[in-house]
């Protein structure tokens, strides 16, 4: 036993360098991988390296017992480095800009067009690949992100609130070219990455069903809008099944209807226009009196997001 | 000698009675004729020859044929169905405003407009060709037709009056702050008043000034309660209003088709109340037409 014990811190001694040696190299060679996608990240033409680099950055164990970098990017960083990548090589404009880059660290950006405002992602504490990413000021994801489950969520009600409410008397041409810059990043994943996109209030195409929080509405909440359409020229014409529709202008039609079951009402509206253009968010945007609807009635009306990730 | 006069004074019994007999067949035969035909001036003709002579009157001389409607009143509710669909057709031009809900057979209600929560207006009825207005619906439009020539609206009153509660309240509210520093002074003073002890002559001022404040506390205490169930009433007032603005906007827009289709409400109210000779005389001008082809 004794013998033993002596040999094996014999041996122990002689391996000490060697083991060492080994530890030093793997958090070298971490290291090297580390940089090697980075560099991938920030250089390439090529989307799907770029998704896949990220993803591989992303939760990222760089730091070993041995090896520490003092420097690191943090998985936000990512997110946004991977976000402004994928909006210059899909040549989606010069807007969006990462605003602090003189930093390593927490990266913010802005939309130019919006002046100050600077924005950012945090990570989901429910989900370590997923990211929310919203105005820096204010605690609401304007979209989820997760980019390992290609996954891109659009969050209906915390959109409103910054685009319609926090940043009214922007001009809305401005608020729009930015939801658009979004809206396109976001086909974008979803046409060449095969990303499952839930536009929410930003889904233009016909026939989208915006479903309200309350399930049922109150007989008062569509008087309003009845008097509320009238004062502005339209009238909100009923259909006759307890619904009501809404002729705008260029042949806008929004319905608000019960699309659930008698004992289980699932009201929500709908957006009808030939170019497939306008959307629920745009409709806000273009029509103040709906705005003044819907944020008298928000607790109402409030368009639901999924619940589970962004609750 | 009974027999033989029975005989005299009855003896057309059987042939008149086949005459009458014959004229009721023919009669029941034109009406069937008429449906099957679609010729629905015939059959208002046939339901109410004396109406259709005494409105459509084109040719006095011509003698009124026999009124046998009888026979067939008790069809009256598929009698209706049938003629609802030319006479539904005929509205809708002349009255494109008014939609019709058949809630049982032969029987319409009227709606005002397809607007949301558009007003029941009444009953259609295709027999008479007529409108029954429902009472209470006509006349808030014709009071608002009558207040629109002074500028004015049925509900402008109670509009208003329930907008100055509101604002009234809005500032009771508002002042709770300074409502409780009165309150406070107050409080003080009628420390100050109980502490006293006046001589017998000033007895009759210190409780008269006690009095006063006690009064003025509970003022503001009432003040306190009305302001603290103040925002309630202000969300029950702002539904009052919502629903007399609906009501003001359901106006506004039945003025405006009314307008829009006949000029003024007189022009309205003339055309309902000839609404039977002109339906028919549209019939006319209809088989003319297509007795000309």
């Amino acid at each position: 036993m004794v013998s033993n014990e002596t040999e094996q811190k014999v041996i122990s001694a002689n391996e000490l360098l060697t083991n060492y040696g080994h530890a030093i190299q793997g958090g070298l060679d971490t290291g090297a991988k580390y940089l090697k996608a980075f560099h991938t990240l920030s250089e390439t033409q090529d989307g799907q390296a770029l998704l896949s680099a990220a993803v591989e950055l992303t939760n990222f164990q760089l730091n070993s017992d041995f090896v520490t970098f003092p420097h690191q990017f943090s998985d936000e960083d990512v997110q946004l480095i991977f976000f402004e990548r994928l909006l210059t090589l899909a040549d989606l404009g010069t807007d969006f800009r990462i605003s602090n880059a003189e930093r390593v660290q927490k990266l913010l950006c802005k939309f130019t067009s919006l002046g100050d405002q600077t924005f950012t992602f945090t990570k989901s504490t429910k989900n370590s690949d997923g990211f929310f990413f919203g105005p820096t000021m204010h605690n609401r994801p304007l979209f989820y992100i997760d980019l390992k489950n290609k996954e891109l969520m659009f969050h209906g009600s915390a959109l409103i609130n910054y685009f319609v409410v926090d940043l009214e008397g922007v001009d809305k041409g401005i608020l729009k070219g930015v939801l658009q810059l979004l809206t396109q990043a976001a086909a974008e994943l979803k046409e060449k990455f095969g990303f499952k996109v839930d536009f929410n209030v930003l889904d233009s195409v016909n026939g989208e069903f915006y479903a309200f929080a309350a399930g049922a509405l109150t007989d008062s909440v569509m008087d309003e809008l009845f008097v509320k359409s009238a004062e502005n020229q339209f009238i909100l014409m009923t259909d006759g099944i307890g619904g009501a529709s809404l002729t705008l202008d260029n042949g806008i039609k929004v319905t608000v209807t019960d699309n659930g079951k008698p004992d289980r009402p699932k009201w929500g509206a709908m957006v009808h226009d030939d170019q497939q253009s306008e959307n629920w968010l745009y409709l806000l945007l273009d029509y103040p009196f709906i705005k003044e609807w819907y944020l008298n009635n928000q607790k109402q009306l409030e368009i639901l997001s999924n619940q589970f990730v962004f609750g | 000698m009974e027999r033989q006069m029975e005989t005299d004074q009855f003896g057309q019994n059987d042939a008149q009675l086949s005459s009458a007999l014959n004229e009721k067949i023919h009669y029941l035969t034109d009406l069937n004729d008429s449906l099957s035909n679609g010729d629905d001036l015939k059959v208002y003709q046939l339901m109410d020859p004396q109406r259709y002579a005494g409105e459509l009157g084109t040719d006095s001389d011509a003698p009124i044929a026999p009124d046998h409607f009888n026979l067939a009143s008790d069809l009256t509710a598929q009698l209706s169905h049938h003629l609802s669909n030319k006479l539904i057709d005929y509205l809708g031009t002349t009255y494109p405003f008014f939609y019709y809900h058949e809630y049982e057979l032969g029987r319409f209600r009227i709606y005002f407009g397809n607007w949301w929560d558009h007003r029941m207006f009444g009953e259609l009825d295709p027999i008479n060709v007529k409108f029954n207005f429902d009472e209470d619906a006509y006349k808030i439009l014709a009071s608002s037709f009558a207040l629109e020539a002074n500028n004015q609206r049925v509900n402008d009153d109670a509009m208003k009056q329930l907008g100055e509660q509101n604002e009234r309240i809005t500032k009771l509210i508002s002042e709770q702050d300074s409502r409780d520093k009165r309150k406070e002074a107050v409080r003080a003073k009628l420390k100050e008043n109980q502490e006293k002890s006046p001589m017998p002559w000033e007895a009759g001022k210190v409780k008269e000034e006690r009095q006063q404040l006690n009064d003025e506390l509970l003022q503001l205490t009432q003040t306190d309660e009305e302001a603290a169930n103040g925002r309630a009433t202000i969300k029950e007032n702002e539904n009052k209003i919502l629903a007399l603005s609906k009501e003001e906007t359901i106006l506004s827009l039945e003025k405006k088709n009314i307008r829009a289709s006949f000029g003024s409400f007189e022009a309205f109210i003339d055309n309902n109340d000839h609404l039977y000779d002109k339906y028919l005389e549209s019939l006319t001008q209809e088989s003319q037409v297509s007795d000309g082809e």
